[in-house]
């Protein structure tokens, strides 16, 4: 193959690489800070630097062959990720209560990382293939259900919070594949049910009065019994949805029959997951759910993690403490301070400034995925970028969301800057397929 | 196989979303890091940092040749910080572990740790801990973190059970008297004088306490010093008490028949309290053990009467000195006016005895008052009339506090026809007969008595007694030396005060109180045995002494309660007290010789305390480097004397 230099330098997208690398350094400086108090200090540091070495390889590994393969090779990668989260359901470690690592000579990996890239490359062949029925409903649905087994197979180990960064790549990628509002909402409408059910009973839970006072409220906290209530709950809905088809047919408004059956479906359908969801909630997700809804409730449980990093990122001030001077992590205030919340520990050692970076960085990134997303030259590889930039934009908005007190804490950390080899080897891996990407935007060779 | 351009429209409309996002976001790190950044700076500094307040030495109480009667010395704290993300179950297993080393309840240590941990604040779990006790306790400071040992400056006094009442004692507050003082500094758990002159003198004695301020960790664990505010040691006090004729004078009541009892020995010349004395007394020291409550209970009910100035007797005897003055004074009685004495004396249809069954046969104005002949103070008592010896009880002061500052002193009871009017009641021949030997209603305390003796000493001056010497406040330069202050002046003819004390030698010299006659100064006495009809008698015995040809430098008064005659039970206590006030042979030998235990106890300046902090080596910025020893000043010595030894066996707390 015959590379012109000119057309070197137009292959490598130095904008996504410088990108990372600056991601990648500030991280690995707040690691080595923030990790320093730690027992296993050594070991996390050798591991770090082990993962972004194996991480730059996969990036680089990423670039080198033509992503096309992925496509055509789709249902083997579909495989790959099955067989891994087969294979750590069997063979896997149980860490924290959730049965999701593997252990390797040198570090352990966690398949569920694997399993979101491979899922996002099969996936857009699956909604690539189907580019002429992409206005239907069956699209939609053919895209969920593809997921399905996977989401299954990590709900087993069981890990919430991988889980739910499926969705945002999922819906993205339909979104961006042009499907039909409708079934998007209407999933939309089916998860904000069965998610919010639970978080509005917690609320009323954590006020006793409330539903003492009132036996509608009182009643409402009883659907997730799956008893009676639950059983009139479910006739008054379907009640309703006639009731108002009846009334749109007096008022004249032609509405399609259906419209009404879905939607009580769908409503019924969210209700019944809501209670599954909230008879399956541990009590530390709904000390969460707490938190966040009432933070100033219980300083010392679940909410303290929020606080303290709140107070972490604002006693960072301007040009922050300094790295290695950072009180709040140091001192064992910050939680998960090289993990989930090291974006909190970025902005009290390096303050405004590590912040504003860090952001800016990430911009820079999902900037160049959004190009390369524009100047892909197929289907395919738009999907792929939509995909991915999808997943790095929820794990960006989420967490540092929930370092500011914006979203409750999901467990999801910061890929490029937390501390977590699997994760950062395999977000520079999908890095790698977006430059790829990028490299063949013109379909020259 | 081409991308529809609507596509494109979505994925440009996701990025403007999530660019609207993150500008959100920036705008809210903006606010948190440059516009709130002093709040939130604020917070971090406050839970990175744990005060610990140290309590600082209070001022040293010298008596009046400078021998120290309270102290200072280093003890070892356990205190207990609460870490921001401590498991709250490892609080039971910390109390367990505590109550097992400190033998103290279980449940009680969990409270006050979950108290710790519900204020956020430092607090003292033990202190005055035992050496032993402290390294048991320094193998909990690995495995539970917050707990730490420090050390502190703790009340001291060195001879043990002396002057209690005088002094008063350290004492805990409870959390009302507490509320009242945190605006001065003081700490729920802070000591604070609770009677005598600990309490009176709080405002002087007590320091400013030190604060060390450390950098915790989440689990409450010390990391390093950030710095510290050393403490002020409180100012020292000097009292006019003379610690020699206190000893005499305690060791010489206990020893005495009932062991229960007072003395107040004045400087007739000043008003000067040379000693101040009431058994039962207690030691202020053990109020000082780890736990003041406990301490409380163990010492029992502490005897905290002070008889010197809250017990009210009848005078008896002693009166008759007054008595005297106002029968040459009003001339009333000649010196050569006889009286005989078969006796008793019938008054009306009652009949009035003398305490010689036998009878003095005739007694003139000296040998009444040296024989105490009651038939010759009834007769001459009864010339007078009740008003006039009414009023000269008055003149001397009696029914009246004698001003000494310290709280709780009795007025007593003045007995006359005045006194009885006001109740709407009458006078009586009998009563007048009652009220010339001091009996009946009369009462008196001994700190009166021991003004009375004063005043005839330093021929009528009634003065208010005055225990302070010298105060040296904190912070200011001069020492205060406050003045004596008369509460009075009897205007008698010079003549008569002669002629009293007079025959209160000739009382020393030949009559009752011969016990006290001591050839080397010149003693004046009276003995009382005041009957009480719901007991034995009370024995008093008031005095004053000088050397010859010099005013009277010592005045006093004893009284032994249920002690029986006033010579016998009495005599002794003011012949020890006179003794060691004119430093006589034989009161040498009754002191122990030697050093004194002050001496024995390692008591350390408060500059040369050991590191306050000993779990982390950063020195104190003055080194001690002029005691090497400090660091091991606490460890109870073989040789430490007795109230010492007490106080820091194991089997105390």
């Amino acid at each position: 193959m015959k590379i012109e230099s000119s057309g070197f330098r137009g292959r490598i997208d130095w904008g996504l690489i410088a990108a990372w690398a600056g991601l990648v350094a500030i991280g690995t400086v707040a690691i080595l800070s923030t990790a320093s108090p730690l027992p296993h200090y050594g070991q996390i540091i050798q591991r770090h630097f082990l993962a972004v070495g194996v991480g730059t390889l996969l990036f680089m590994l990423a670039l080198g062959f033509n992503y096309q393969v992925f496509q055509d090779q789709s249902k083997v990668l579909y495989a790959v990720a099955i067989l891994s989260l087969v294979a750590v359901l069997v063979l896997g470690q149980v860490q924290r209560g959730t049965k999701g690592w593997i252990r390797l000579p040198f570090f352990s990996f966690q398949p569920a990382e694997l399993a979101r890239i491979l899922t996002t490359l099969s996936l857009a062949a699956f909604l690539d293939r189907r580019a002429q029925r992409s206005g239907t409903v069956g699209f939609v649905a053919g895209g969920f259900a593809l997921t399905l087994p996977i989401l299954a197979l990590i709900m087993l180990q069981p890990d919430f919070s991988s889980t739910l960064t499926f969705f945002p790549m999922i819906i993205g990628m339909l979104y961006c594949a042009g499907a039909p509002l409708a079934p998007i909402g209407a999933m939309a409408l089916y998860g904000g049910v069965a998610l919010g059910l639970p978080l509005v009973w917690t609320l009323i839970q954590l006020h006793p009065g409330w539903a003492a006072a009132s036996s509608l409220l009182d009643g409402f906290l009883r659907l997730r019994e799956m008893g009676g209530p639950f059983i009139v709950a479910v006739v008054a809905i379907f009640a309703l949805a006639w009731l108002a088809w009846r009334l749109s047919l007096q008022l004249r408004v032609t509405l399609p029959p259906p419209l009404f059956a879905v939607g009580a479906l769908i409503l019924v359908a969210g209700l019944a997951s809501g209670a599954v969801v909230d008879r399956q909630l541990k009590d530390y997700q709904r000390a969460r759910f707490v938190a966040f809804l009432l933070p100033a409730a219980d300083p010392r449980g679940a909410s303290y993690n929020v606080q303290q990093a709140q107070i972490a990122i604002g006693s960072g001030g301007l040009w922050g403490k300094g790295v290695f001077s950072g009180t709040q992590s140091k001192l064992g205030f910050l939680p998960e301070r090289h993990t989930d919340f090291i974006f909190a520990a970025v902005g009290e050692e390096m303050g405004f400034i590590g912040t504003t970076a860090v952001v800016a960085l990430y911009m820079l990134l999902l900037y160049r995925m959004v190009d390369t997303a524009r100047q892909a030259r197929d289907r395919y590889g738009f999907l792929v970028c939509c995909g991915l930039a999808s997943i790095l934009g929820f794990h960006l908005l989420v967490n540092v969301g929930m370092c500011l007190g914006f979203v409750p804490v999901a467990g999801i950390p910061l890929p490029l800057l937390s501390y977590g080899g699997s994760n950062l080897a395999m977000t520079l891996f999908a890095l790698g397929i977006v430059g790829n990407i990028y490299s063949r935007r013109y379909a020259f060779y | 196989m081409s991308r529809t351009a609507r596509s494109v429209e979505r994925l440009d409309g996701l990025w403007v979303g999530v660019m609207a996002a993150v500008a959100l976001m920036g705008v809210r790190l903006l606010h948190m890091q440059v516009v709130r950044h002093a709040y939130y700076a604020e917070v971090a500094e406050r839970q990175r940092t744990q005060v610990i307040a140290q309590a600082a030495p209070r001022g040293r109480v010298y008596d009046r040749n400078g021998e120290l009667v309270a102290t200072n010395q280093p003890a070892f704290s356990l205190i207990y910080l609460p870490g921001k993300s401590q498991d709250p179950s490892r609080l039971v297993g910390l109390a367990n572990s505590l109550a097992r080393e400190l033998h103290r309840d279980r449940d009680e240590l969990l409270e006050l740790l979950r108290e710790a941990v519900h204020e956020e604040s430092a607090i003292h779990l033990a202190e005055n801990l035992p050496l032993k006790t402290m390294f048991k306790l320094s193998e909990l400071k690995t495995l539970y973190p917050g707990v730490d040992l420090i050390v502190e400056a703790r009340r001291s006094y060195p001879n043990g059970a002396f002057a209690g009442h005088l002094l008063g004692y350290m004492g805990k507050m409870d959390r009302r008297a507490w509320r009242r003082l945190k605006d001065k500094g003081y700490r729920v758990d802070s000591w604070v004088g609770r009677a005598g002159v600990e309490s009176r003198y709080e405002d002087v004695l007590r320091g400013v306490d030190g604060e060390i301020r450390m950098e915790v960790d989440a689990q409450g664990r010390l990391r390093r010093r950030l710095d510290e505010v050393p403490w002020q040691a409180g100012g020292n006090i000097y009292l006019t008490i003379d610690a020699r004729i206190q000893k005499a004078v305690e060791e010489a009541l206990r020893a005495s028949p009932s062991g229960e009892g007072a003395a107040v020995v004045l400087d007739p010349r000043s008003g000067e309290v040379l000693a101040l004395a009431s058994v039962p007394d207690f030691d202020p020291n053990m109020l000082l053990l780890p736990q003041w409550d406990e301490a409380k209970k163990a010492v029992g009910s502490l005897p905290e009467f002070n008889r010197a100035l809250q017990g009210t007797y009848a005078p008896g005897s002693t009166f008759k000195v007054v008595m005297d003055a106002m029968l040459l004074e009003e001339r009333k009685a000649a010196l050569g006016d006889r009286v005989f004495c078969p006796g008793y004396l019938s008054v009306g249809n009652r009949v009035f005895k003398c305490w010689e069954k036998k009878g003095h046969k005739s007694m003139d104005f000296m040998a009444g008052l040296a024989n105490s002949c009651d038939v010759y103070f009834y007769t001459m008592g009864l010339r007078a009339g009740g008003a006039l010896i009414e009023r000269y009880s008055k003149l001397f002061g009696l029914g009246r506090k004698t001003g000494i500052d310290l709280p709780g002193e009795r007025s007593g009871n003045i007995f006359g026809p005045e006194a009885r009017k006001a109740r709407k009641r009458g006078w009586y021949e009998g009563d007048t007969a009652n009220l010339s030997i001091g009996q009946g209603e009369l009462l008196t305390t001994p700190i009166q008595m021991a003004v009375v003796a004063a005043s005839i000493a330093n021929k009528g001056t009634l003065w208010k007694p005055r225990y302070i010497k010298r105060l040296e406040r904190r912070g200011e330069r001069n020492a205060e030396d406050p003045a004596s202050e008369p509460a009075g002046r009897i205007a008698l003819r010079p003549e008569v005060w002669d002629l009293v004390r007079e025959a209160m030698v000739a009382v020393v010299r030949t009559g009752t109180g011969q016990r006290v006659n001591i050839h080397e100064v010149v003693v004046g006495g009276k003995t009382g045995t005041a009957q009480n009809p719901l007991g034995g008698d009370h024995a008093w015995f008031i005095a004053w002494a000088g050397r010859p040809d010099e005013e009277p430098s010592v005045a006093l008064a004893v009284l032994i309660q249920h002690g029986g005659h006033g010579s016998s039970a009495a005599g002794p206590v003011a012949r020890k007290a006179i003794e060691a006030a004119f430093d006589l042979a034989s009161a040498k030998g009754a002191a122990p010789a030697g050093a004194p235990p002050a001496a024995v106890i390692d008591e350390l300046p408060p500059e040369t305390l050991p590191d306050p902090h000993p779990a982390v080596p950063a020195p104190r910025a003055p080194a001690p480097a002029a005691k090497p020893g400090a660091r091991t000043a606490p460890q109870p010595k073989p040789a430490a004397p007795e109230q010492g030894a007490d106080l820091y066996s194991e089997d105390e707390l």
